[in-house]
Parts: C-alpha cells; sequence; structure tokens
C-alpha cells in the first residue's frame, strides 16, 4: 500500500535543484515515484508508509540543503487527567506523518504541533485527539479562555469537594465499624456508596479508556478500588469463600482508598489552577469595558468592540482597554503588571500606552492603534501560554516513564502477586502481621487475600502523578513568574538553557549602551567658561539632524542653557557645522573643520585625545577663529549595566561583550560596564560565527542583544535575550524576551531559570524517589523482617501526598524574588 | 475499522485467557493445597491484569499494521 503526499521545498532557484531534489527522494527506500514542481515549490511523493516516514523524506531534502518549511498549530485539549493522558495524546499526534513534532501540556490543557503541510491536514491531527476519547477545541481570546478555565476548574473543584463530603464520613464510619466490631453487612453498606458514588469517576473513566485500548492512571485506582470492594464483599457475604473470612474483610481499605484518591484529586485541582495563575493574571489585566468617543459623545462599549482609530478617554484609576497613542492629556500610568516596571510611567501626547495597565493620576484621550489579538497584552498572554505548553528537555525521561509507566505498574502488580501466591506467603507470612499504623491483626487472611492486598498496594503506590507533574508544573510556576517580572520565555527549553549557560555575550550599542551619543564633557579652553562653550556649540547645533549635534543640543538643555537660534548656518557634510549668531562665527566640529578655517589647534589636542582614548568623540568648538573648547560625545552605557555585569559575575558566568566598533571604544565601554572581554570590530553578519566559536569551544552561550538587528546571533546562540522589546514583542526573534531595556533584567531571567530548573530537579528526585522507595515497600520487600505490609489507603495517601508535594513545591516559586527586584 | 478492532480484542482476550489457564495449572503444578477460590480468584486477577498490559500492546500494534495512528 503506497500513500502519496505533497511536500512543500523551499530554496530551488532552477531545473537542477529540482532533479536533485527529485533523485535524492527517490533515493529514500520505500520511495516509488518523486516529482518535484519548481514553479510550485512541491515535492510529490509516492512511498510506502511501512519503509519510509514523511521525516525520512524531509530529512533527504534538507540534507541537500533546501528546507522543508513546517507549519505549526495550537488548540486545547481538554478531559486529560494524568501525565499518561498527555503522554498519549503526544505519542499519537507525533506518530501522524507528516508531524514533525509535538507537545503536550497537562497542566496547560494544550496541544502544540508542527507538521509539513500537504503531508497532514490540521483537521487530521486534531481528528487524532478526538479518537482517544479527549476534547479539542481552539485557542480561545483571553476573555473566553478565563471563563472557560475558571469554569472548568470550579465544577473540577465542586465535584470533587462532593465526593469527598460522600467519602470521608462514611470511610471514617467504616473505620469506626472495624474498630468496633461492627456487622459485615453494615460496612458493607456504607462502603458501596463510597465506590459506587465517590470512585464512580474511576471506572467511568477506565471503560472509556478501555474501550478505546488505553490505559490511564484512573485505570489503576479502579483496579485498586475494585479489588479491595470485591474481596471485601465476598469475605462479608461468603466468609467461607477462603478469601480471608470475616476477619480479613478490608472495607476501610476500599473505602479509604477511595477517599484518599478522592482528596488528591480535589488538591490537585486545587494547585493545578494555581501553577498557571500568571496566565490567569494576565487575562484578568483585560479590562472588558472601553469609554469610546463617537459621534462627540462617550459610549460605553465591550473593550472588543473597539476597532483602531477609535478615541478612547481613560479617567484616574481606569484599566486601559486596548493599545494606542496619547492625543489629549497628561498621566502616570502603572505599567508594573506587564512589565515589572514599579515606577509609573508619565504619560503625554504621542507616548503610547498598553491595554491592561491602569491610569494613576491623571484624565487623557487616546487614539486606539492595537486592538483584540494584535494588543500587547494579547501578545505576552499568547507567548506565556506557548511557552507553557512546550516541553523543556529534562522532560523527556519523566515522560517517557511516565507513559510507558502504566502498563508497566500491572505488570510489577502481576508479578508481585504471582510472586506471593506461590512463594511468599508460605515462606514469609506471619501471623502478627499487620499493616503500617493500623492495630489490625492480618492473620486470617488467606494466601489469595495476602497476595492481592500486596499486589493492589503496589497498583496504588505506583502511580507516576508525581513524575508526571514534576517539571511542567515548576515550568509553569517559573514561566509565570518571569512574566510577572517583565521576562517572557518564549519557550521551557530557554529556562531550562538559560539555566545552565557558561558565558554571556552583550552586544554593545543599544545593549551595554543607550544605542544613541550624549553629551559626556565640556572642556573649555583658555577665556571660555564651560557653560559659554556650551551654550554656543548648542546654538551652532540648533536644528541639525545630526546626531552628534543633537547630543550637544540635549545636553545643554539639560544644563539648563537655553539655545539660540543662529542667523547663519551651514552644515559641512564630514566635517561639522558653522554658524553665525550675534555677529560671531561659531565652528563646531572635527580637526579637519578647524584646520580648514585655520584656526589653530594646538591648545585643544591633549583634551581631544584624551577624550578619544576613553572612546569617546572629540568635537572642537571655535568661536571667531580662536580655540573655545572640546566638546566629548559618547554613547553612553546605561546606568544599571556595572551592577548588572558584576552580578553576572558573582554568579559564576562569563560574561563578554561584542561589538563592530573600534577596539578603543569598545575596550572603553566595556571597562566603564565591568566587562573584561571584548570581541571588537565583528561585522554584524559575524556575530553568529563568534557565538558559535565559543559553542565549539565547549560554552553555552546566551546572547543579549537588540532582537531585531541581532537576529542571527540571537538564533546561532544556546540562549537569544531580546532586550527592550517594548510594545514589539511579536518582532523579536530572541528565545527570552526582556520587555524593559534594563540589564537587570537578564539577572533576573538567569536568577528564574535557576530557580525554576533548582525546583524541577528537586521535584524530579522527590518523584523518582518516592516511587523507587515506595514500589518495594508496597510489595512487600520489608514484609520478610517486619511483618508490616502497607496497606491499599495508605498507599492512596503516599501516592496522593507526593502528587501534592511536588505541585506545592513548585508554588513556592511564587515566592521567589530575583535579586534586583528585592526591596524595589 | 471493526475487523481491525474485533481481531485485536480476539487476541488480548486470548492472551489473557491463556496467562489465567497456566496461572490456574500452575497452582495444580505445584501440588501446593490452594483452596478452590483462591485458585479461581488468582486467576481471575491475572486475567484482569493480563487484559490490561495486552490490551494497548495489542491494540497500537494492530493500528499500526493498518497504517493508522495507534490510540497510545
Amino acid at each position: 500500500m503506497t500513500k502519496q503526499v505533497s511536500l512543500p521545498v523551499e530554496g530551488m532557484s532552477c531545473a537542477s535543484c529540482a532533479a536533485r531534489v527529485e533523485k535524492a527522494l527517490k533515493a529514500v527506500p520505500g520511495v516509488k515515484n518523486a516529482a518535484v514542481n519548481l514553479a510550485a515549490q512541491k515535492a510529490s511523493v509516492e512511498y510506502d508508509p511501512q519503509q519510509a516516514t514523511v521525516a525520512d523524506l524531509a530529512r533527504a531534502v534538507l540534507e541537500l540543503g533546501y528546507r522543508v518549511p513546517a507549519e505549526e498549530i495550537s488548540f486545547s485539549v481538554r478531559g486529560m487527567r494524568c501525565a499518561a493522558c498527555a503522554a498519549r495524546v503526544e505519542k499519537a499526534l507525533a506518530q501522524l506523518p507528516g508531524v514533525c513534532e509535538a507537545a503536550v501540556s497537562l497542566p496547560a490543557e494544550a496541544a502544540r504541533v508542527s507538521f509539513y503541510p500537504g503531508t497532514v491536514t490540521p483537521a487530521q491531527i486534531k481528528a487524532v485527539v478526538r479518537e482517544l476519547g479527549y476534547e479539542v477545541a481552539e485557542r480561545e481570546g483571553a476573555g473566553e479562555a478565563l471563563d472557560r478555565e475558571s469554569l472548568a476548574r470550579r465544577e473540577e473543584i465542586r465535584q470533587q469537594a462532593r465526593n469527598m463530603l460522600i467519602a470521608w464520613p462514611l470511610s471514617l464510619l467504616v473505620m469506626l465499624g472495624m474498630f468496633r466490631d461492627a456487622h459485615p453487612l453494615f460496612l458493607w453498606a456504607l462502603t458501596t456508596p463510597v465506590v459506587a458514588v465517590a470512585g464512580r469517576q474511576f471506572f467511568v473513566q477506565s471503560i472509556k479508556g478501555l474501550k478505546k485500548g488505553v490505559t490511564d492512571m484512573n485505570l489503576l485506582y479502579a483496579t485498586g478500588i475494585g479489588a479491595a470492594y470485591l474481596i471485601a464483599t465476598i469475605n462479608a457475604i461468603w466468609p467461607q469463600a477462603g478469601f480471608g473470612g470475616r476477619g480479613a474483610t478490608f472495607f476501610e481499605s476500599a473505602a479509604l482508598l477511595t477517599a484518599f484518591i478522592v482528596l488528591g484529586r480535589y488538591l490537585e485541582a486545587l494547585t493545578r489552577g494555581r501553577t498557571s495563575e500568571a496566565i490567569r493574571r494576565l487575562l484578568q489585566l483585560q479590562p472588558r469595558r472601553a469609554r469610546v468617543l463617537r459621534n462627540d459623545r462617550e459610549v460605553e462599549i465591550p473593550a472588543d468592540e473597539v476597532i483602531p482609530g477609535d478615541l478612547i478617554l481613560v479617567r484616574p484609576g481606569e484599566s486601559i482597554p486596548v493599545d494606542g497613542r496619547v492625543v489629549e492629556g497628561h498621566s502616570a500610568v502603572d505599567e508594573s503588571m506587564l512589565t515589572g516596571e514599579s515606577i509609573p510611567v508619565e504619560k503625554k501626547p504621542g507616548d503610547e500606552v498598553i491595554a491592561g495597565t491602569v491610569n494613576r493620576t491623571g484624565f487623557f484621550k487616546f487614539v486606539a492603534t492595537r486592538v483584540g489579538k494584535d494588543t500587547v497584552l494579547a501578545q505576552i498572554t499568547r507567548l506565556v501560554e506557548e511557552a507553557q505548553a512546550t516541553k523543556a528537555p529534562v522532560q523527556k525521561l519523566a515522560d517517557f516513564v511516565a507513559g510507558h509507566f502504566i502498563a508497566g505498574i500491572h505488570v510489577l502488580a502481576l508479578a508481585v502477586f504471582l510472586f506471593w501466591f506461590f512463594y511468599g506467603y508460605e515462606a514469609f507470612f506471619r501471623p502478627d502481621s499487620r499493616f503500617i499504623l493500623s492495630p489490625y491483626g492480618l492473620a486470617e487472611v488467606g494466601v489469595f487475600g495476602f497476595a492481592l492486598l500486596l499486589s493492589v498496594s503496589t497498583l496504588v503506590i505506583s502511580c507516576p502523578c508525581a513524575l508526571g507533574l514534576a517539571t511542567p508544573s515548576a515550568m509553569i510556576a517559573g514561566t509565570g513568574k518571569g512574566a510577572e517580572n517583565g521576562i517572557l520565555f518564549k519557550e521551557a527549553v530557554a529556562v531550562e538553557g538559560l539555566a545552565s549557560v557558561q558565558v554571556v555575550l552583550f552586544d554593545k550599542t543599544g545593549t551595554v549602551t543607550r544605542g544613541e551619543p550624549s553629551l559626556t564633557d565640556a572642556v573649555p579652553a583658555a577665556g571660555f567658561s564651560q557653560d559659554e562653550l556650551l551654550r554656543l556649540a548648542a546654538t551652532a547645533e540648533k536644528g541639525t539632524e545630526h546626531p552628534l549635534g543633537k547630543a550637544i543640543s540635549r545636553g545643554a538643555e539639560a544644563a539648563g542653557l537655553a539655545a539660540e537660534e543662529p542667523e547663519e548656518f551651514e552644515a559641512v557634510p564630514g566635517h561639522g557645522v558653522k554658524a553665525r549668531h550675534r555677529g560671531r562665527t561659531i565652528l563646531v566640529g572635527n580637526r579637519r573643520l578647524l584646520e580648514r578655517e585655520g584656526v589653530p589647534l594646538t591648545p585643544l589636542l591633549q583634551d581631544a585625545e584624551e577624550l578619544e582614548r576613553d572612546g569617546k568623540t572629540a568635537m572642537l568648538v571655535a568661536v571667531d577663529g580662536k580655540p573655545a573648547g572640546v566638546i566629548g560625545v559618547a554613547d553612553t552605557i546605561r546606568e544599571e549595566a556595572p551592577q548588572a555585569i558584576a552580578r553576572l559575575k558573582e554568579m559564576g558566568l562569563r560574561v563578554m561583550m561584542i561589538t563592530g566598533d573600534n577596539r578603543r571604544t569598545a575596550a572603553a565601554v566595556a571597562r566603564q560596564a565591568g566587562i573584561a572581554e571584548v570581541l571588537a570590530e565583528v561585522l554584524p553578519q559575524d556575530k553568529a560565527r563568534e557565538v558559535r566559536r565559543l559553542q565549539a569551544e565547549g560554552y553555552r552561550v546566551a546572547m543579549v542583544g537588540d532582537g531585531i538587528n541581532d537576529a542571527p546571533a540571537l538564533a546561532a546562540a544556546d540562549v537569544g535575550v531580546a532586550i527592550g522589546a517594548g510594545t514589539d514583542i511579536a518582532k523579536e526573534t530572541g528565545s527570552v524576551i526582556l520587555i524593559r531595556s534594563d540589564l537587570r533584567d537578564v539577572v533576573s531571567a538567569v536568577e528564574i531559570g535557576r530557580a525554576t530548573m533548582r525546583k524541577v530537579r528537586q521535584n524530579l528526585a522527590w518523584a523518582f524517589l518516592y516511587n523507587s522507595l515506595g514500589i518495594p515497600v508496597a510489595a512487600g520487600a520489608f514484609y520478610p523482617s517486619t511483618g508490616l505490609l502497607v496497606s491499599p489507603e495508605l498507599a492512596a495517601l503516599f501516592m496522593a501526598l507526593s502528587s501534592i508535594s511536588v505541585t506545592a513545591n513548585a508554588l513556592l516559586l511564587k515566592r521567589f524574588v530575583p535579586t534586583f527586584k528585592k526591596g524595589r | 475499522m471493526p475487523a481491525k478492532g474485533s481481531s485485536a480484542a480476539l487476541l488480548y482476550t486470548a492472551i489473557s485467557l491463556a496467562a489465567a489457564l497456566l496461572f490456574l495449572a500452575a497452582t495444580y503444578a505445584t501440588r501446593k493445597p490452594y483452596p478452590l477460590l483462591a485458585r479461581l480468584g488468582g486467576a481471575a486477577w491475572v486475567f484482569l491484569l493480563s487484559m490490561i498490559i495486552t490490551m494497548p500492546l495489542v491494540i497500537s500494534r494492530a493500528a499500526r499494521r493498518h497504517g493508522s495512528p495507534p490510540p497510545s
């Protein structure tokens, strides 16, 4: 049986390219025929799916240096209960021909699938998930998602609370009854509603899964509860059956097992919602209503009905409903919820405002520029959601184990049963046997009851819930913590990557420095004061568009010096400017300008050279043919740079700077910032090569730069950190996006990455430890020496505690405060 | 596809039944005086666990053989 796919191929420029691709495809074992259409940039391939996969075809094309572009879809998957469910969906998606990558997140209830268009359609991808018995839904807008998510969470919590109300009082009564030697039929009557009502969910979901040939945690619970209940019932109704008689009814096992599992589910529903609190908080920022001016009348409309161009009014205390530009009024806006910046930002006409931020003081009007899914808030929410749906490499082992665990646990339970049935009971059974933390004796238990008890306890204690939750719960908390501080991790791999980087490579211009020159020095010559020098230079530069001239004007303005309009102005290209003001001729420029005008340079040379040694640009000033002084202009470093770089070094990281500038300027900037290693005179296109060179030396590199200009280097690095994204999040490349232009956020990002990975490691260690200790204990490894057994209900308690402790440990990340946020 | 589903069901049921019968035979082969209900209960438990173990494996294999994505 052959299949036909149409694979998109990019990068073919001529017929010979097409022929090469065709030949390579035909050489793949299992390919019957291949035809490449150069104009359509598509390869039509007929192949035998038993011998070749779409991935093989794509690999053959990629190896030739052409691209096979993949598309990506994200959708919600509802109804997943455990890590095994997520693993199952992921496996089924990944096995679809044409799918190159699939990631399913249980806590985020989301699937993200990359596929080659033409080989499989989004409808087919979703159909696979539906076939497995899960519900597929489109990713909704912020408001709908919030409603749906909180509704579903409330419903689950309510349902499990109701089950607990049934299970717990009755289970405690059963336990009391066991102590008081109550009649077994009375205990049966109390236990039955616990199993049939509170435990019904496990049986229903197991049967649903089994009908489709799939197994999950519910089956573990159902098998455990069912077996305990059945044996207890047989012993109560038919004591002579040989299962231990009335002395071994174990109704409390069936009842408490159910009660503990329900408790676990309840607590899990509570905590699982909390790990994705960041998304909820972001969604809640979105105001539902907007006050719009239409036909000169103020009307209140739903925020999603605002269209670009609408004029919106915002009063003090109100949230800004959409993105826009202020046209009238002044105010201070609290942007902390999006940028992490605690000080309100002044807004005046021409400034941008962002949806979800809060107007603090004044009243203003703004024009809507971005609405709905295009707002910065919606983009941030989408990014965080997408990041939370991805998986870190560290999760792969846990997923593999969780995904294969269910069958493995049943094999283990079978082995435990066979061992104790055929050998263990006869060899080790002691009449003084009892359960851990229980006063019951197990003297009357027969071989079948004994082996079954151990088998059931093993089933229950082995549940890999904790293992499945260990990484995603920490990742969700970590990415949420990032979002809270204006740090957006695009994927979980970036969190893991940032935690393990060894080199942080900063781009200079716009990253370590502000990216625009500013006035640094004004050194007057004899006969001139500093203020006079600056005022004259600013007057000459008044109106100039040159960045150096503008830096002088801004510097004079900042110093409170008023520059006047010159009567005559001449820009001398490549030299500087010449102006006349109140009868005086002012020259501001380089040496060549002054030489050309016959001004003696000697008195200024020493100062000029000193400034240049510090990496500054020296502008010489002359008035009426006499040297008046030297003005230093430089791209100044960000004031927080030395502090941030010192902290990175303290954290054991190697900090370097890369720039296209000359060595002298680069060294001067690096010295001020506290960076010892500089890669200077590197052309923009060669920055990525430098990153790869460091990687070849064995370093894991984080590149920090402007997300747009430094895109190749950011992409080449292990982690690309795009700084100062502001409102242009969508344009950014890097896998970590910093909304603000603050180098301290780089430190915070690394700290959050490390804190998250610490939690992941703690969680994984705990989950593995729990399972590796719990299983032998439940299987009776210590029974021969102690005579103690783990009861099924105690196994359920341990299982619930392990899941809850992992999620609760991840929740502790909420208390994590990055160094530079402390005290801010 | 019902044919695919029923042949898979037949296979895992047969395997599980065989495991249960093997268990039953083993209880006699060991010549230990197990009560009848322990033998039957044990066989039922072995059958149930075997079904749970083999069901996803058999269905998955059958799905692969028929060229459609397996359910697990």
